[in-house]
């Protein structure tokens, strides 16, 4: 099972302090990594931090707004420092109405209609959900090159291709993160770099009242949801030597609900 | 977190007709923890996998793929040795390169027999017991070719499109019963004597270089395993930017 074990690499995961970010840094270190963990807020991933050391990786919490590059420069300068090398990038950070875990959302609910959508909500969802993935692999992209070895996972969304009304923002930025991993996968396929995107379906990462989600999961084709951590090996998979040969891939986690036509529950002829 | 990858106590069918790695595979397995039967007509690759896996974790089963009785009796010999199935891997790789006006109808139903058929029959053999036990996992490996085309691959194309339709289907189908049904997609297989430099396929993909054994079979462990609970009814492939690329 060697080739699935991080021992001796070094990721960043952006993101990292709540949520699906939060499972990821500790599915890494769980698998042998040392991780540095960047996000907004210093409390979330302090604590994270604090997990991952106490379980025996080294960790450090480095707060980063991705949509700003000056501070993903300095992230990525700051992660070199002081372990010396980045073998693994996890561009998660990510917002949507009512998705952002740490319940601060800033953007408005999904537009009614598209004259409801303003131009700061628009450019936000592009800016945190697409920009600041080019922004960290930017930042990383000599440092891969010249070591020519290097992980970077994305964080799409199902949602960027079955999308959900409303959604303007969010659901073109995810698509926009399929066609930049395509793209950067190939033009660094050469140097063995390996590019790819996680598409989570429905993993919800905040509390559900008990018969609100019994209610909502029987619509859901496994008859349930995902669980935050069902995250975590995919991410070891495509950050480990097991992946070496998939790039430019687009890696579904939803329970199967990208294949329905037809609601849960319906058989036709019946 | 590794551990979450390990098959210890599982039982795994991999039924092969035409894929190259059924060794490199049943050795992956078998390393993961998993029992394994290996189900193909190829009497070679069997001689093959019982001098290199020697012992009682690994069956060999002559079985003819195009037939449902030997498939039926494959898995009722698994059952009956290891106890139970929980994986089911399809590797069904009938090749055939015509153009279409030279294909024979028999031509056409021999490849949508071997790929496809064969698929439908061993998940019905194998799957009957995972839906019993509410657990299971099966993995059709395919070419990226699912997704694609190419001159004088009408037969090949439509059967690996077909066998990627029917893990849709057969996933939701089963999502009830906690059976998972994925597709994994190969990318050009390495073949003997041809050296990348030269090989017009290798310098088309970007990674330069065909696939290699090793490039497949952590994939299907991962998807074989707890590890990949959540991932059902979808296509992950492994071929080095192939399909990626314009």
């Amino acid at each position: 099972m060697n080739e699935f074990s991080l021992m001796g690499k070094i990721a960043v995961v952006t993101g990292g302090g709540s949520g699906l970010g939060r499972e990821i840094c500790l599915a890494l270190a769980g698998a042998g990594a040392d991780v540095v963990i960047a996000g907004r807020r210093p409390g979330p991933i302090n604590e994270v931090a604090a997990e991952i050391v106490k379980s025996g990786q080294r960790a450090a919490a480095i707060p980063t707004d991705v949509t700003d590059s000056g501070q993903v420069n300095s992230l990525i300068e700051k992660a070199l420092a002081e372990f010396g090398k980045i073998d693994i990038l996890v561009n998660n950070a990510g917002i949507a109405k009512g998705v952002d875990p740490s319940g601060n959302d800033v953007l408005a609910p999904p537009a009614r209609s598209l004259w409801e959508l303003s131009d700061e909500d628009w450019s936000y969802s592009i800016a945190t959900n697409l920009t600041g993935t080019f922004y960290c692999c930017r930042a990383v992209a000599r440092h891969m090159l010249e070591r020519k070895s290097g992980k970077v996972i994305n964080l799409s969304s199902m949602g960027a291709i079955r999308v959900v009304k409303g959604m303007f923002g969010y659901c073109t930025a995810k698509a926009g993160v399929i066609a930049f991993t395509k793209t950067l996968a190939i033009t660094w396929a050469g140097d063995n770099i390996q590019v790819n995107c996680i598409a989570p379906g429905f993993l919800p990462v905040v509390e559900m009242a008990p018969e609100m989600r019994a209610r909502t999961e029987r619509f859901f084709p496994m008859g349930r949801f995902g669980i935050p951590r069902e995250i975590g090996p995919l991410a070891v998979y495509l950050a480990s030597s097991a992946s070496d040969y998939v790039t430019g891939q687009f890696f579904p986690l939803d329970g199967a609900a990208g294949a329905t036509y037809a609601p849960t529950g319906y058989l036709p002829g019946t | 977190m590794l551990e979450e990858f390990r098959l210890d106590g599982n039982v795994a069918i991999i039924a092969s007709r035409g894929f190259s790695w059924i060794k490199e595979l049943a050795l992956s397995l078998n390393q993961a923890g998993a029992r394994v039967t290996v189900a193909t007509s190829d009497r070679e690759k069997i001689n093959e996998i019982t001098a290199a896996l020697p012992g009682q974790d690994v069956l060999c089963i002559p079985t003819d793929l195009n037939n449902s009785r030997e498939i039926e009796n494959m898995v009722t010999r698994t059952v009956s040795q290891f106890g139970k199935v929980d994986i089911l891997v399809n590797g069904l790789n009938l090749e055939l390169w015509k153009p279409l006006l030279d294909m024979t109808e028999k031509e056409w139903q021999g490849v949508l027999q071997a790929n496809l058929t064969a698929a439908f029959l061993c998940s019905k053999a194998a799957g009957k017991y995972m839906v019993a036990q509410k657990a299971g996992s099966i993995i059709n490996i395919v070419s990226g070719l699912a997704e694609r085309g190419i001159p004088h691959g009408t037969a090949y194309c439509a059967s690996m499109g077909a066998v990627l339709a029917f893990t849709r289907a057969l996933a939701l189908e089963w999502a009830p019963q906690n059976v998972r049904v994925n597709a994994l997609g190969v990318g050009w297989a390495e073949s003997q004597g041809v050296g990348d430099e030269k090989d017009l396929l290798a310098r088309y993909i970007p990674a330069r270089r065909r696939a290699r054994a090793g490039d497949i079979t952590p994939l299907v462990v991962f998807l074989a395993s707890q590890a990949s609970s959540f991932m059902n009814g979808s296509f992950y492939i492994a071929d080095g930017g192939l399909m990626a690329r314009a």
